[in-house]
């Protein structure tokens, strides 16, 4: 591939990409992703269908909190069990609704370790108002225009400290 | 603090990266294709079960953690390596040698890293960068991926290098402990380019190699069995673009950084030959990258039926021939 071909213009993610240079030699050159330059509105498209979808099956008691993440974060059965260190037997019953109610609070909480949220977030969804209709904060990744919501974890590892206010 | 003179520098890959710029800091002039071609980085690999991962993948480079060790054996470096049960210590060992001026690498989780961008974080336990500082709780991080130093808080660090499950990190640090008096650049381009032709076309398992290369073409079409929906499986199609270009590979699934390699390397042990082949390399390199834009264009369009799939089935199975010939094309080239 020659320089000139391979360039793209997207600083947001930046890349380096192996090309023939002007001389014939082959060189790193420094370049924007294609695919995040080119397709991020469709990815954010998808993502946001996902978890609404996924939200509407949560809501409705078709799913379990876990596998509402699971999903979302493209984990298997096996690597979370693995990841949680529970055991997979456990977890698939965790993944049904009708008994993610014998889960226990440590449990919950290698979960939510694993998926990177308090662990407060397996039992309940934050929404936000965007231009009139709510939005999952968890898509908005905190950037909805004048709301601000935080969370923070504290020294009890089951409890997280969440902050909503108005952005200046 | 921060450790003065560290070098950052972008990479195209997280582990040849990171073995690269601990090198040069080490002092040893060398490129991140030398070290990626030497370590035998290129390779292909096919994993159609869904017991590890969520969806069928693939992958374009050897075993995590290899290059460190071929690097380590074929170029006579030692590094020195630790891995931890207990996360305390695991962080009092990695803040030692940070107040002791030592660059070190960490393996960690990709997902954990706060100053990735969401869109680009998934959980991959394989993910490496060069930690160079501490301030406060904070600490200072050079990752390959990254135009600029990044800061990373202590506890999405302690996550990272102690997420579970496959390959997972265990908290696993290391750092160049003693560089060689003399290289054989020879011995090892060499090797290197053996082990690699070893690789693609004669491990005996039909998802390794050309032969899975081979076994992608073929399972490709079926994709549409595994996905929730069509709009998951655009996701998963669309993906063959990250895999091959996006995910630190220097573009082309690494075939334009092996071929950078081999441009190198045939001045390095006066085999001519050996430049062709990376040209030759280069354009088997364009081949992939149609498939990745394919594979982007397919899936944006939800242009997804058998017809399309069956293509881009066509697409990697020539991939498969024309490979097949290069590196047993390399293969005799050095011997």
């Amino acid at each position: 591939m020659k320089e000139n071909e391979g360039f793209v213009d997207y600083p947001e993610q930046q890349m380096i990409l192996y090309v023939e240079k002007d001389d014939g030699k082959y060189g790193p050159m420094q370049t924007g992703s294609y695919l995040s330059a080119n397709y991020m509105d469709d990815y954010v498209y998808k993502r946001r269908n996902l978890e609404m979808e996924l939200r509407e099956q949560l809501i409705s008691g078709a799913i379990s909190p876990v596998k509402y993440y699971m999903v979302l974060e493209d984990l298997s059965l096996s690597e979370l069990a693995a990841r949680a260190g529970v055991r997979k037997s456990k977890v698939r019953k965790h993944l049904d609704p009708k008994q993610f109610g014998i889960v226990t609070a440590d449990e919950l909480s290698r979960y939510a370790r694993v998926f990177n949220i308090p662990v407060a977030n397996l039992l309940q969804v934050v929404l936000v108002n965007v231009n009139g209709s709510f939005e999952s904060n968890l898509i908005l990744e905190n950037k909805a225009g004048n709301i601000s919501v935080d969370h923070a974890s504290t020294k009890n590892p089951y409890v997280a400290l969440t902050q909503i206010e108005e952005r200046k | 603090m921060i450790i003065q003179n560290f070098n950052h520098k972008m990479a195209a890959h997280c582990e040849s990266g990171t073995i690269t710029s601990l090198l040069n800091h080490a002092g040893l002039d060398i490129t991140e294709p030398l070290v990626f071609g030497i370590a035998s980085g290129i390779f292909f690999g096919y994993f159609h079960s869904m017991k590890s991962f969520a969806f069928p993948t693939f992958i374009v480079r050897n075993k995590p953690g290899r290059m460190r060790v071929n690097i380590e054996k074929r170029l006579g470096i030692r590094f020195s390596t630790m891995d931890f049960r207990d996360a305390a210590r695991g962080k009092q060992a990695l803040d030692e040698l940070i107040e002791r001026n030592v660059p070190t690498a960490a393996q960690v989780d990709f997902f954990y890293m706060d100053y990735v961008p969401s869109w680009e974080r998934v959980h991959i336990n394989v993910h490496y960068l060069v930690v160079i500082g501490k301030e406060g709780n904070r600490y200072i991080i050079s990752d390959a991926y990254f135009p600029k130093i990044v800061e990373l808080e202590e506890a999405s660090m302690e996550k990272g290098r102690f997420a579970g499950g496959s390959m997972s990190p265990k908290g696993f640090i290391f750092h160049v402990d003693k560089l060689p008096g003399e290289i054989d650049y020879r011995k090892a381009i060499m090797k290197g380019i053996d082990k690699a032709c070893f690789s693609m076309l004669k491990i005996p398992i039909p998802f390794l190699g050309v032969k899975g290369i081979r076994t992608f073409a073929k399972k490709i079409v079926d994709w549409p069995k595994f996905a929730r929906d069509t709009e998951h499986l655009s996701h998963e199609i669309m993906k063959i673009n990250i895999l091959l270009e996006d995910q630190g590979t220097g573009g082309a699934g690494f075939r334009f950084m092996y071929a950078t390699f081999l441009q190198q390397a045939a001045d390095m042990v006066g085999k001519p030959g050996l430049k062709e082949l990376s040209g030759e390399l280069m354009k088997i390199g364009d081949g992939w990258r149609e498939i990745s834009l394919f594979s982007a264009r397919i899936g944006k369009n939800r242009d997804l039926g058998p017809d399309k799939l069956k293509q881009l089935s066509d697409m990697i199975y020539d991939r498969a021939d024309v490979e097949e010939r290069f590196f047993r094309s390399l293969s005799l080239a050095i011997k």
